[in-house]
């Protein structure tokens, strides 16, 4: 297994009067190559659980294993180490930074490396080429159309090789022809081995057929999906 | 090592390129940080410029200066105490001096009038143009560049004065100080003792003061001490307090002007922490993105270090840069009354900009330090944004 929870709880502001259960003993697993969706609906827990699968924080007890990692004994520093070099996220609004050019932003998670910017752009060359956009390469990506924005996005999550990819509502602002793209190129990755985790509550996600497992997230507990 | 290099160059150039995405935020940082800058370099070079022209000219006076005086005020001294001083032990020679005052009426503005029997100190080199009178020569004058101007001289060399019985002493320019004595000869004429006694109607056994040279210079306190027991009734100035004098009052003019200009300093700095210290929306995200993309806190830390060292840097140069101009080719015209006085003559003095590496020194410890702790520290805070901000949209 490439991602395993067991009796995860995350509490914020714990020991706070505004103390908050986001998770509750939540326990999932995701094989390696496997496209897993989460949904449920807004404040249910799936950001808290895509930051914990996502090694952004760890949980407040339980035992979460990442690309065989276990996160709880991670310091910080570790946990962003470790986040690098095995997860790539695609964010709701893509999160990209609108000044910086396409190839820049592709580039973003190598600069703290240490790679010198030939090596970078030798990285990012077959990403621009792969997801079309290479003639957008020096362009802002402020000024460049929803779907480009979503490939940059994809290029970006992959530039660093991970073996997991985090994607969070990818499809809530885009069109039925953009999600259907956004869904053809995660199911290219899962065939190309890739451990894809989506939450999303867009039926066009759940009812894709490269889904191979949906998890139902409502107040901060998760149970496999079976409708 | 080559990792650890390759990383912080890409931080640089991040950071660098950051800068220039919000110019135009940016750009009014630098001109307020510039111009900050600019004010205190410029007091600080002035002050060293003043000081140094100062320095370099008296050391070519007198080593003691001997004064009689008579209930407090200083009145002509015989010149048979050169005599008694003579044979105080360490004293080379002893020469009479008459000085005094005349004032231009047409200008408002005091000349000073300086007779010797002897030049011992005064060589050719501080001379613009001419020469000294030779010993005997009658009538002859050595002005500076305001006496020049202040008198209306142009191409001619012939003026007078009036002496008290007001009939004309007439005197023949016979050389110009150059600029770089400004500060002390800029309203100076200098000529012979017998002129000077005959234009102050003068008595030739008096003299203003007699000026004493010293075997050894670093005996000038001990001989100054032997003097004042020998003569009592005298005042003896040594040229390492006249020195003194010219510090304390340039820099107490300087200190008290660095005073104000370092409550804009700190006004600026408060205005820079309460700027770094808040962040926008934009900024807040981009952090974000950063950090969930695998940046860590001291990354995003080192971004804000370079961009706050870059701008300060290429504030202080322009700052320094700008001071330099100011003292140099438009002659400290924001200060010149500040440090100067506001006399007739004073401001015409000319100014050679002085920089020296402690006061470089000085000025960056005062003004870009500062600024990095205030902005960088708040960034701290900055860098601390919760890293999944991002993914909660």
């Amino acid at each position: 297994m490439l991602v395993e929870l067991e009796n995860i709880i995350k509490i914020y502001n714990q020991g706070q009067v505004n103390e908050v259960m986001a998770l509750d003993r939540v326990n999932l697993t995701v094989a390696k190559g496997a496209m897993v969706c989460l949904k449920g609906p807004s404040g249910s827990g799936k950001s808290t659980l895509l930051s914990i699968i996502g090694c952004i924080y760890p949980p407040t007890s339980g035992r979460a294993v990442i690309a065989g990692t276990q996160l709880a004994r991670l310091p910080d520093r570790f946990l962003t180490i470790h986040r690098r070099q095995t997860i790539g996220f695609i964010f709701q609004h893509f999160n990209i930074l609108p000044k910086l050019s396409v190839l820049e932003n592709i580039m973003l998670p190598l600069m703290p490396l240490g790679i010198s910017p030939g090596k970078r752009r030798a990285m990012a060359e077959p990403l621009l080429e792969r997801f079309g956009i290479d003639h957008r390469r020096n362009f802002p990506a402020g000024e460049i159309s929803g779907g480009e924005l979503q490939r940059v996005a994809i290029a970006r999550a992959l530039i660093n090789a991970p073996p997991i990819i985090i994607a969070d509502e990818p499809t809530a602002h885009l069109d039925s022809e953009l999600s259907k793209e956004f869904l053809r190129s995660m199911r290219q990755l899962k065939g190309e081995g890739k451990t894809i985790i989506i939450a999303s509550h867009d039926p066009l996600v759940t009812d894709d057929g490269g889904v191979d497992m949906i998890y139902a997230v409502r107040d901060g507990r998760v149970s496999q999906d079976v409708s | 090592m080559r990792e650890f290099s390759e990383k912080h160059l890409n931080i640089l150039d991040y950071a660098l390129s950051s800068l220039w995405r919000r110019k135009g935020k940016n750009l009014s940082v630098f001109l307020v940080f510039t111009f900050v800058i600019f004010l205190l370099a410029s007091f600080q070079f002035l002050t060293r410029s003043l000081l140094d022209a100062a320095q370099a000219t008296l050391r070519q006076t007198p080593e003691i200066t001997i004064q009689y005086m008579v209930a407090g005020r200083q009145e002509s001294i015989p010149v048979s105490y050169a005599a008694k001083i003579k044979d105080v032990f360490g004293v080379r020679k002893v020469t009479a001096r008459v000085w005094g005052y005349k004032f231009n009426e047409v200008t408002g503005s005091n000349i000073t009038v300086m007779a010797l029997a002897h030049f011992p100190r005064l060589d050719q080199e501080v001379l613009a143009e001419g020469r000294f009178g030779a010993k005997g020569e009658k009538g002859w004058a050595v002005i500076g560049q305001g006496v020049l101007d202040d008198l209306g001289l142009g191409s001619r060399r012939s003026f007078s004065f009036f002496r008290p019985d007001l009939t004309l002493k007439p005197f023949t320019v016979s050389g110009v100080f150059g600029p770089e004595s400004n500060i002390l000869t800029y309203d100076l004429v200098i000529t012979g003792i017998d002129d000077g006694r005959d234009l102050f109607g003068m008595e030739a056994t008096l003299a203003t003061d007699l000026l004493v040279e010293v075997v050894n210079p670093l005996e000038i306190a001990t001989v100054a001490r032997k003097i004042s027991k020998a003569l009592p009734g005298t005042r003896v100035v040594t040229r390492p307090q006249i020195l003194k004098t010219y510090e304390a009052v340039f820099s107490w003019r300087s200190g008290f002007a660095a005073i104000c200009l370092l409550s804009a300093l700190a006004a600026f700095i408060i205005l820079a922490w309460d700027k770094a210290s808040g962040m926008s929306p934009e900024e807040r995200r981009e952090i974000s993105i950063l950090k969930i993309l695998g940046w860590q806190t001291p990354d995003v830390l080192m971004i804000r270090f370079w961009e706050s060292f870059a701008l300060a840097l290429v504030a202080f140069g322009c700052g320094t840069i700008l001071a330099y101009v100011h003292i140099g080719y438009f002659q400290a015209l924001l200060f010149r009354s500040v440090m100067m006085g506001w006399s007739v003559l004073r401001p015409g003095l000319s100014f050679v900009p002085v920089v020296s590496f402690g006061d470089l020194f000085l000025l960056f410890s005062l003004a870009v330090l500062p600024y990095l702790a205030a902005t960088v520290i708040p960034a701290w805070r900055c860098a601390s944004v919760a890293t999944d901000s991002a993914l909660r949209g």
